[in-house]
Formats: C-alpha cells, structure tokens, sequence
C-alpha cells in the first residue's frame, strides 16, 4: 500500500503474518526487499511483520531532502500510527537501525525492543568512507567490485534494466538529493544511548567494519545483548539463517 | 467465478494468463507489453525482475487469490537467489495446486 504522511511525503509499506508487530527497516540503497525475502518471511509465521521503503528508496517518494535521522524517524513515526497502530519491535539494519534508535529514544512508550543489525553509530564519518571508496574505485575495479553485496555486484556485472534501476537510486541519494550532507551531521551520543530503556540486541559481522558501533552499543546501553554473526555488512543477505533465528530469540524470548 | 469447475490444464492456461497481466503491470514499462510471458520465462533472466517488483507481485497475488496461495511462505522456504531464478511456470504450478487443494470454505 502506499501510505501519505504528514510531512507530506508518500511512503509504500507492505505486511506479512499476523500476530505481535515487528516493523523492519531497510538500509541506505536499499528497499524493502532486504527484508521481505530474508528475515521477514520466517518471522511472519507468528508475528506481524510491516516492512517500508524510506523515503528516496525504492517504491516510496523521492524527496530531495529530509534524509536526516529525526526527519526518518518522524516518517517510521507515521507508518506506526498510520499502520502498525499498537506496539512495536523495531528491526533495523545499518542506517535503518538509527532511525529506530531515534523513535525508540523519542517514543519510548510505543516501543516494545529494538534490533541494530550492522547499524553505524554517529558521528558517522562519511567523507573518509567515501574518499577510501573511490580511491579503491579509482585504482581496482574488482576490489571495488567485491566490496558490494552479493546481489548488487551480479546486477551490475550483468548490466541491464536492474543496474540501472540501482545505479538510479544511487545517483539520485548521493548526488541530487541532501543524504551526504544529512548523514555527516547526524549525532547519536553516549548520553542519549544511556537512556534507551526498552531492550536491545545489537547483532554485527565478524568481519565488518562497522563492528566498533556494535561494541559501543554493548557498552552503553543497559542490558544490551550484543552477537556476532560470521559475515561482513551485508548480513540480512549473507547469513539470513543464523540472523533470523537471533531475532527469533531475542523478539520472542 | 468458475475457477474450481476448470481441468487442470484450462486452469493453468487461465493463472498463467492472470499471473502474465500482473507481471505486465509490476514491471509498469512499454517493452513489457511486447514480451512473451510463458511458462518457461524466466523471472530473472528475460523479465530481470527486481525483487522488489517481486514484493509487488506478492501483494497483487494475495489480492487475487486469497489466502490459500501463500506465496509468502512459499518464497520464504526459498534463497533469494532461487527466488530470482525462478520460471513463470514454477509460480503459475503452485497457485494452481493451491487452489486445488480442497477448500472449507
């Protein structure tokens, strides 16, 4: 369905299951496909499951700006009144997870437990990321190759209508809309962290980059679990299996 | 209706015809209108369907063939990667036995 927010902008949501909500959140350059046809599925059996495309991604509107934490989690705001309509666990992956971190801490009441898979806690620093990136880019194309996941490296090695549709999202996030300058002046302390006070498990990969964020989590949130999977970034992909049964676990138990 | 009074093989040629519009609708581009869509075309390879375009799929599927084809679970028991390698005809075969499968309605 697509769904009209107050801010005004249009966002397309769709549902599994039945039973307690779950509301998962997809990652920057993605849809929510990443979790459709991994975890969600499965947790549909026994739960409620509401997956959204973020605004810019996907099915949802492409707004120039508003890519900013609060600005998201004002939309999650309005996919959990507009749709949800009770209580929720909120699953996020990578920058999904922030936006729920920032309705969780916002909403506490409306927030049963919150999931960080693979999530970068600010102060993100992007421009190094992306200098690092093109340097590689520049300079090794198949490294730059093997540092995407799995299904978007075969899309564009196989060219066609889905490598542009991806390269099109890309184009318009990166360089038409306000994304690079919202992510590196998003903030997410320790002091903010402190307060969550509904549970969290943070679930990260073995060989990630982003695994000190998970450890910070850990160690700042009160009665945070913390779980690492084997794998890199791209977990709900590469290891949908063993990620599942974490939020199966955690969600349920 | 008269979905259930068809034999089997009228009512794989009715699903496959229903499944084709909803591709053609998905998928939303001019091209797509000319593409043969059959039992042996293949998801990925000459639809190069997206998978978000296969959530959209879903929803159309659950909107016109209810609850007993639970396309959902079906696709859950699958990789993602079997998913895109699907054929038409592996779809329009599971909704048809579903369907067949004595109702309580």
């Amino acid at each position: 369905m697509q769904l009209g927010t107050d801010n005004g902008v249009t966002l397309h949501v769709q549902e599994l299951g039945s039973g307690p909500p779950v509301v998962m959140i997809h990652g920057l350059f993605g849809n929510l496909a990443t979790w459709y046809f991994t975890a969600a599925t499965e947790l549909a059996k026994n739960h409620r499951v509401i997956v959204y495309d973020l605004r810019g991604h996907g099915k949802s509107a492409r707004t120039p700006r508003g890519y900013d934490v609060a600005s998201m989690a004002r939309d999650l705001d309005a996919v959990v009144e507009g749709v949800v309509r009770e209580d929720a666990v909120l699953v996020g992956h990578s920058y999904g997870g922030l936006i729920a971190l920032a309705f969780a801490l916002r909403c506490r009441e409306r927030v049963r437990k919150v999931v960080l898979v693979e999530t970068p806690l600010p102060p993100l620093d992007t421009g190094a990321a992306v200098s690092r990136y093109t340097q590689v880019a520049a300079h090794d194309t198949a490294a730059m190759l093997a540092s995407l996941p799995s299904a978007v490296r075969e899309a564009l090695v196989r060219g066609g209508r889905r490598a542009d549709r991806f390269l099109d999202t890309v184009r318009f996030l990166s360089i038409e809309s306000s994304l690079r300058d919202d992510l590196a002046r998003a903030e997410m302390s320790d002091a903010a962290l402190a307060t969550l006070t509904c549970p969290l498990l943070a679930v990260y990969g073995t060989t990630s980059s982003v695994r000190p964020s998970g450890e910070r989590a850990a160690r700042v949130v009160p009665g945070a679990r913390y779980v690492e999977i084997e794998g890199g970034h791209d977990l709900p992909q590469e290891a949908s299996a063993p990620l599942t049964r974490e939020l199966v676990r955690f969600i349920d138990g | 209706m008269n979905e259930r009074n068809e034999r089997p093989v009228e009512r794989q040629v009715t699903v496959l015809a229903d499944v084709g519009t909803m591709i053609r609708d998905v998928i939303g581009e001019d091209w797509v209108e000319e593409v043969p869509i059959e039992m042996n075309t293949s998801f990925a390879r000459d639809l190069e369907l997206e998978s978000i375009e296969f959530v959209a799929l879903a929803e159309q599927l659950k909107a016109k063939f209810g609850k007993g084809v639970d396309f959902a679970s079906w696709l859950g028991s699958m990789e993602l990667e079997q998913i895109l390698q699907l054929r038409v005809g592996q779809l329009v075969e599971f909704i048809v036995r579903c369907n067949s499968e004595p109702t309580t309605a």
